[in-house]
């Protein structure tokens, strides 16, 4: 091995990053943009459930038992009518609610703690705080009280989901649609650049076309490929990985079609600003990334800090989500209004972006 | 009567940054003529060819094609445009890239004719990515004529291409000028020079001189055009 030769290769590589300055800037802005986030988020975002506590407990255990769940740092408590519980539950305001009965201290003195515990449970992750916070408030009242030696048994129901559903069937949901996305705007991006690299866009541009023409022409093309795409994508996920679905499989199929052809005009459009394929494949980290952080794939949009959910609202990808958790945990159907918001806004993010890449792509070359 | 040249070209420039890439060019060209536009690499050759489609536009001057103002996206059904290097798909085949080209100049037949002028038509269903650089450059040349352009641009056509070939190819060019195409055509090869009607010659971005390869060796006082070419540079020099 000879460390001259060796030497002509590192310099080689060094001299060709000093002249591509958006790589350069990538690989030392990216990591602070995306770790900063990343922290941002998880530090940021508050991560307590919200819990309703409905007392209807004409005895004092109920009072004693709300106090304690109030003291507890894993779920932050409220008061609430226990008739408002479901209502509050379907508009996220609670992940669960708390009712004690009105023979509550009664059932305690016979030997039995049975409060009822009704969980949003679209979400698996925030059930488990909940029960593990009324456990522990049972427990050092049971231990603290007179009622020594009570029988613990809390009554859970879901409002979606229930027992079984899993971590899967909450993020599969969501990751249908990002798969479809990801890869169907990395292989726009990447083609649409092909064609301009290899001379062809130039003889498109001195033919009768219309730069509309080429744009929907695209557009139509990697969407039926994008299209077959996710139905094996879907198929896959319902029928192999069982992932838990209460909706309309064909609103889902919708929903992962209008993600296609919003990745498919993303590609288009950002393949304007980039000059080769490496620079093209330099988006991901810049525009899946932050979008994979903020949709409310991981974290729900409305834990997160405020400016980030300001963020949050302006990505398609957060509609897309919103709305394929809603069809497939929820059971949402177009007569919902929020579903309705969802397909409204990715639609009227295709328009943007089709017009945004007619708008971009340049007849002349100067 | 401007309707009578193929392309007008008055007084046009055309800055890049601080390069000239054109400097006060004007120059007309006959319908059915074949005019060579001859000079070095970076001369400008291109860069005019380019403002001929409205790809780049004039700083300064005007371009008019066909009897339209430049640009014009209607006229360019009436253009073929072989851009310099081989732009292909080159997961097509043959046949499927000049069909491709047909079809967004809005023709309708004509595939397999043009197949056979560039000598292709054996060789149809082979992908691109697998054929030489030589037939790369026919199937090129094909994309550019299939829709029968009145207009025929070719930015050096015949790079890559071997001696017989370059002959049979020129024949068809003259075939198609005989026929009224008009073709203007980019080299820097001094035999392909002398078939062409008339020649200008560029170099930095300016017309040096115009005229017939015969009226070019008199100008210059030399028996060959590349010699003419040579002494017309240092003169300018």
């Amino acid at each position: 091995m000879s460390g001259k030769r060796v030497g002509a290769i590192t310099k080689r590589l060094l001299q060709q990053f000093r002249r591509d300055r958006r790589t350069l800037a990538l690989l030392f802005v990216a990591p602070i943009v995306i770790l900063g986030l990343l922290g941002y988020l998880m530090r940021g975002s508050s991560s307590a459930p919200a819990v309703g506590i409905a007392n209807e407990d004409q005895g004092p255990l109920g009072a004693t038992v709300a106090a304690a769940l109030a003291g507890s740092s894993e779920i932050s408590t409220t008061t609430i009518q226990a008739s408002d519980g479901d209502s509050k539950l379907k508009d996220g305001s609670l992940t669960a609610y708390i009712v004690f009965p009105s023979d509550f201290s009664s059932q305690a003195q016979a030997g039995t703690i049975a409060p009822d515990v009704h969980l949003e449970g679209s979400q698996p992750g925030t059930i488990a705080p909940v029960l593990q916070a009324l456990q522990q408030a049972l427990i050092s009242v049971a231990s603290s009280g007179p009622g020594q030696g009570l029988h613990v048994q809390p009554h859970p129901t879901y409002l979606y989901g229930g027992p079984g559903f899993d971590t899967l069937d909450y993020f599969g949901a969501a990751f249908i649609g990002l798969v479809v996305f990801f890869l169907v705007f990395v292989v726009t991006i990447v083609s649409f650049l092909n064609e301009r690299s290899q001379g062809t866009l130039e003889r498109l541009m001195a033919s009768p076309l219309r730069r509309g023409e080429i744009v929907v022409g695209y557009m139509l093309g990697f969407t039926v490929l994008a299209l077959i795409q996710s139905v094996e994508v879907l198929v896959f996920s319902l029928a192999v990985l069982q992932v838990h679905n209460s909706g309309n499989v064909a609103l889902i199929f919708g929903l992962e079609a209008l993600m296609a052809i919003t990745a498919v005009n993303l590609g288009i459009f950002l393949s304007m600003f980039a000059r080769t394929e490496f620079q093209a494949v330099q988006f991901i980290p810049l525009v899946i990334v932050p979008q994979f952080l903020l949709s409310g794939i991981l974290f729900s949009v409305n834990s997160e800090p405020r400016p980030l959910q300001v963020l949050s609202d302006v990505l398609p990808l957060t509609y897309a989500v919103n709305g394929l958790r809603d069809v497939m945990i929820k059971g949402a159907d177009l007569s919902w209004g929020s579903l309705q918001l969802d397909v409204g806004v990715v639609a009227g993010f295709i328009v943007l972006l089709v017009v945004a890449a007619v708008a971009t792509l340049r007849r002349r070359i100067a | 009567m401007s309707d009578s040249w193929a392309v007008d070209v008055q007084d046009v420039s055309k800055n890049f940054g601080d390069v000239k890439a054109l400097d006060g060019v004007t120059l007309r060209v006959r319908q059915g003529e074949i005019y060579g536009l001859l000079g070095p690499n970076g001369s400008g050759k291109t860069t005019l060819i380019r403002m001929f489609v409205g790809l780049v536009a004039p700083d300064a001057g005007s371009v008019t094609v066909l009897g339209k103002r430049i640009p014009n996206v209607s006229l360019l059904s009436h253009v073929g445009y072989m851009t310099q290097g081989a732009a292909l798909y080159p997961g097509l085949s043959v046949e499927e890239n000049v069909q491709f080209f047909a079809a967004i100049n809005g023709a309708e037949g004509g595939v397999k004719a043009t197949l056979e002028f560039v000598k292709l038509y054996d060789r149809r269903n082979s992908v691109v990515s697998t054929l030489s650089g030589g037939m790369r450059q026919r199937c090129s040349l094909a994309c550019a004529l299939v829709h029968k352009p009145q207009l025929l641009l070719l930015d050096e056509p015949t790079v890559g291409v071997d001696p017989q070939l370059r002959v049979e190819l020129w024949d068809g060019f003259k075939q198609m000028a005989d026929a009224g195409t008009t073709i203007i055509v980019s080299s820097h090869v001094m035999d392909e020079a002398e078939r062409c009607q008339r020649l200008g010659l560029i170099l930095f971005g300016q017309l040096l001189t115009e005229g017939s390869p015969d009226e070019i060796r008199a100008t210059a006082g030399r028996p060959t055009l590349e010699e003419a070419f040579l002494s017309l540079s240092e003169r300018r020099a």
